[in-house]
């Protein structure tokens, strides 16, 4: 029972699996959608990648290869992660995360970061993390875009960002608090004060106000004058696409005081902002759920080393659920040891500090997939989904529990010896 | 002792305050009763009784076989599971700050690798919320260590987790051991040009040092058999407070407690313990699997960091959830640590858990938190299990040693109880937000509820 690294029998089972029909049978399946009833046994039909159909009980229809588990539900979510640009040696030559040179980095993208054959993607998967949100940051006011990737084990080492690709642009990330401060101010740079971080993303909302309605003014003219064009800036352009809507602004920010702060500029420019890791938002739940903002509840287990982390509660998710906030769950990101947090990992000490077993699952699948806008394809395990599955021998969120399989659009990514 | 009597002398004394200090209130007699019972020296009790009289374990047993003494206070845990108190051998809690500001933080005097003369006892701060967490986790003896940042870190301090000063929380009678580190941490100097900047300088750095002390005790012994021999005129030696320390190592008094990450590095810890034949316990031993047998035919224990994932640095990448496993199926004494603050110590029963994922027995996980690394500080005489004569140190637990839903929520340290979930002050030490009791909203219980 190698817990990873065994590419070799990995790719072997998943060639296999490629050409058949898979039932994935459960004593416990859990769907998180569709008309299924979490926890009754069931199976899912699997074909060409996709679900076919879900059905009661366990006798599978002829033709299918039948894998059983005691359990199985949807692959989970990471709603923001590093894994893939913060790679395990966590030596600048495979750090690329922190683009820590300008406080506005609107431009640079986590997908021409990434590094599909970075092994933490292989680990995570083989917890049950079928697709992850990769999030730039954590030290310029305006790190960077986020994207979307499947996680493919050690399958994910032969393809490429595109292949892996759900969503290329699913984010633009904006970083509050402590980090760019400490990244700035000690170099006698801006900014060194967390006014100075909300100036500099106040400003560039400014601008792109501006840049916008140049672009506007030109395309209703008659573009006659080719010297009258606007200029193209790829940092305008992509905060533009925020403004408009068409790019969701996630504002990372722990403490309380930042998060009003986030939900302040969010309301100036009327955004409807993903609040991430959101490490103080059980004591403003009023204020959070009247904004309307979602949140990313950020991982529990983590060292509580800075001033604004102090205050983690491990039932952070519990209390956002009781207040009917729309939230998901995220690992982050890790500077030290160990590199990165397992989502299976943190959901599961959600699920016995208050959220419950289906919440938590919720928060690890559907209400992720939801957050990050891709639940057309993930999430739930429902006919016409990609067939992510994640099969264990016990309560997936015990600890002494195993994940036995991971599948992803029908593949074998993982399984237990 | 006789050797050095002026060093020893000012850590006695405190420490036998301390426990004067705490006699009075240890007096009475508690008895817990209807719990199941995890005895750790033997097989677990389905309904036993604690008897626990003056901060000692008096008896322990069957409710049919152990009677109650007259005027005994009742403490009914029936349906709850009881533990012997945790003791975590690799812990930085209170030198290691919460927050980790600059200001609060002590663990790494780096500035110079070779510190054998500092005691972590003189930067332990006794109201440090990391302690309090650790109690919210069931930890009640724990092994405080300087960093890995040098390559003698300086002397380790045996605590249990309670007292407002450090003389309070000392394990009368200890003196700790003597923190080593190789691998990556120690070459930083290297970044600033100076040494150590390979593991070569590492070794050697540390080769010289015991050498040295050698030299030192070696006066001390010609010194004290003159004295023994009659001679008056015989003249003592300097004390040397960076050697003294060194000399216990070699004298077997004091335990190396080495931090170290990869096989090899694992290697030369062992070719420095066969030279100097000194004591050695194994911290982190991420690839102890892979020299499992090196281990075993030296009766070198071991205690494991376990971490959600691999990496963070390059030692750390070849962690593997089985190595618990394999180092016991070859006979390695294995143990759970914290290194609070990688791990939090309110999980130290989870990681443990994750040794079981492993493929760790559950008997064996619970020795691992307990007796084993009592036996790793030679305190196994004191504490590690329930058993009469030892101090009455024990964890109730609302389940399950092992389940990610059970919920740690009484500990006890020699008869008094330090933690209590019940108590909104406490329970925010094990859920956090214990800065903000006074409006942490309340939680309402779930409907969907656990499956458990």
């Amino acid at each position: 029972m190698r817990i990873f690294r065994t590419p070799l029998l990995t790719l072997a089972i998943s060639v296999a699996a490629l050409a058949q029909r898979v039932a994935v049978v459960a004593d416990n399946l859990y769907t998180a959608g569709g008309d299924h009833q979490d926890g009754k046994p069931g199976l899912v039909l699997i074909e060409g990648g996709k679900i076919t159909g879900v059905l009661e009980g366990s006798k599978a229809p002829d033709g299918y290869e039948r894998f059983e588990a005691a359990y199985a539900t949807p692959g989970l979510i990471d709603g923001k992660t590093t894994a893939g640009i913060s790679g395990e040696y966590n030596i600048t030559a495979d750090q690329d995360q922190d683009e820590a040179t300008d406080p506005n980095t609107a431009d640079v993208r986590a997908f021409d970061s990434f590094n599909p054959a970075e092994r933490l993607i292989e680990y995570i998967n083989s917890y049950g993390v079928t697709t992850i949100q990769v999030a730039p940051g954590l030290s310029n006011p305006i790190a960077g875009q986020a994207a979307i990737f499947k996680t493919r084990g050690p399958q994910s080492a032969g393809m490429t960002a595109e292949q892996l690709s759900l969503k290329p642009v699913s984010a633009l990330v904006f970083d509050l608090g402590e980090s760019p401060k400490q990244a700035y101010g000690r170099r006698n740079k801006a900014p060194g004060t967390r006014m100075m971080t909300a100036e500099i993303i106040r400003k560039a909302f400014n601008d792109a106000q501006a840049y916008q309605k140049k672009w506007n003014d030109w395309n209703k003219s008659d573009k006659k004058d080719p010297s009258k064009q606007p200029a193209r800036d790829s940092k305008l352009e992509i905060v533009s696409r925020v403004l408009q809507g068409e790019v969701p602004a996630m504002f990372n920010a722990y403490r309380e005081d930042d998060i009003s702060t986030a939900l302040r500029i969010a309301k100036e420019f009327r955004l409807k902002p993903i609040i991430s890791s959101a490490t103080e938002a059980y004591l403003m739940r009023d204020i959070i759920k009247s904004s309307g903002a979602q949140v990313l509840a950020g991982p529990t287990l983590e060292r509580l080393a800075q001033l604004e982390t102090m205050n983690s509660t491990i039932e952070n998710p519990a209390l956002l659920a009781d207040a009917g906030i729309p939230f998901a769950l995220m690992t982050g990101y890790e500077s030290y040891v160990p590199k990165n947090r397992v989502l299976l990992l943190e959901a599961g000490v959600a699920a016995a500090n208050g959220l419950g077993f289906e919440r938590a699952l919720q928060a690890s699948t559907i209400d992720a997939a939801r957050i990050l806008g891709v639940s057309d394809r993930v999430g739930s395990l429902e006919k016409g989904k990609d067939a992510d599955l994640v099969l264990y021998d016990g309560d997936p969120f015990e600890y002494t529990t195993h994940v036995t399989a991971v599948l992803v659009e029908g593949k074998f990514t993982y399984r237990r010896e | 002792m006789k050797t050095f009597p002026g060093f020893f002398m000012p850590v006695l004394a405190l420490a036998a305050f301390a426990f004067v200090q705490r006699a009075g209130s240890q007096s009475d007699v508690i008895a817990v009763r209807g719990a199941k019972i995890y005895l750790v020296s033997g097989a677990p009790i389905e309904r036993g009784v604690l008897i626990v009289r003056g901060g000692k374990i008096d008896a322990v047993g069957p409710e049919s076989a152990v009677s109650i003494p007259q005027g005994a206070r009742l403490i009914d845990a029936s349906g709850n599971v009881i533990i012997p108190g945790i003791v975590d051998s690799h812990s930085h809690i209170g030198i290691g700050p919460r927050p980790a500001v600059p200001a609060n933080e002590d663990v790494n005097e780096g500035t110079g690798p070779i510190q054998p003369g500092l005691r972590a006892m003189d930067a332990i701060y006794p109201a440090d919320p990391g302690i309090r967490m650790a109690l919210a986790g069931g930890i009640t003896t724990a092994n405080i260590m300087p960093g890995s940042g040098n390559v003698i870190g300086g002397q380790t301090a045996y605590v249990k987790l309670r007292g407002k000063t450090i003389e309070a929380m000392l394990i009368p009678d200890t003196i700790g051991g003597l923190k080593m580190a190789n691998g990556e941490n120690p070459k930083h100097y290297g970044r600033e040009n100076l040494a150590p900047m390979t593991r070569m300088e590492v070794a050697a750095l540390a080769r010289k040092e015991f050498i040295k002390a050698q030299e030192y005790k070696r006066k001390w012994d010609e010194y004290n058999s003159k004295v023994a021999a009659g001679n008056k005129e015989a003249q003592a030696p300097e004390r040397d407070l960076e050697l003294v320390p060194l000399v216990e190592v070699l004298e077997g008094k004091r335990i190396v407690h080495h931090h170290t990450h990869r096989a090899d590095d694992i290697m030369t810890v062992l070719r420095l313990a066969d030279e100097f034949h000194f004591r050695v316990v194994i911290h982190h031993g991420t690839e102890s699997y892979k020299i499992a047998s090196e281990l075993a035919k030296r009766n070198i224990p071991v205690t494991l960091t376990i971490t959600d994932s691999p990496g963070g640095k390059l030692e750390a990448t070849q962690v593997d959830l089985q190595a618990a496993a394999i180092l016991d199926k070859a006979g390695v004494k294995v143990a759970v640590n914290t290194d609070d603050y990688i791990n939090s110590s309110r999980f130290l029963l989870r990681e443990a858990a994750l040794t079981i994922r492993g493929g760790l027995g559950e008997e064996t996980a619970l020795r691992a938190l307990t007796i084993n690394p009592a036996a790793m500080l030679d305190l196994q005489n004191r504490v590690g299990s329930l058993e009469p004569g030892k101090d009455a140190d024990f964890v109730v637990l609302s389940g399950s040693p092992f389940s990610v839903y059970t919920k740690v929520l009484e500990t006890w340290i020699e008869g008094e109880k330090v933690f209590d979930r019940s108590r909104p002050d406490d329970l925010h030490y094990a859920t956090g937000g214990f800065q903000v009791t006074d409006r942490y909203p309340r939680l309402t219980p779930t409907v969907s509820g656990g499956v458990q």
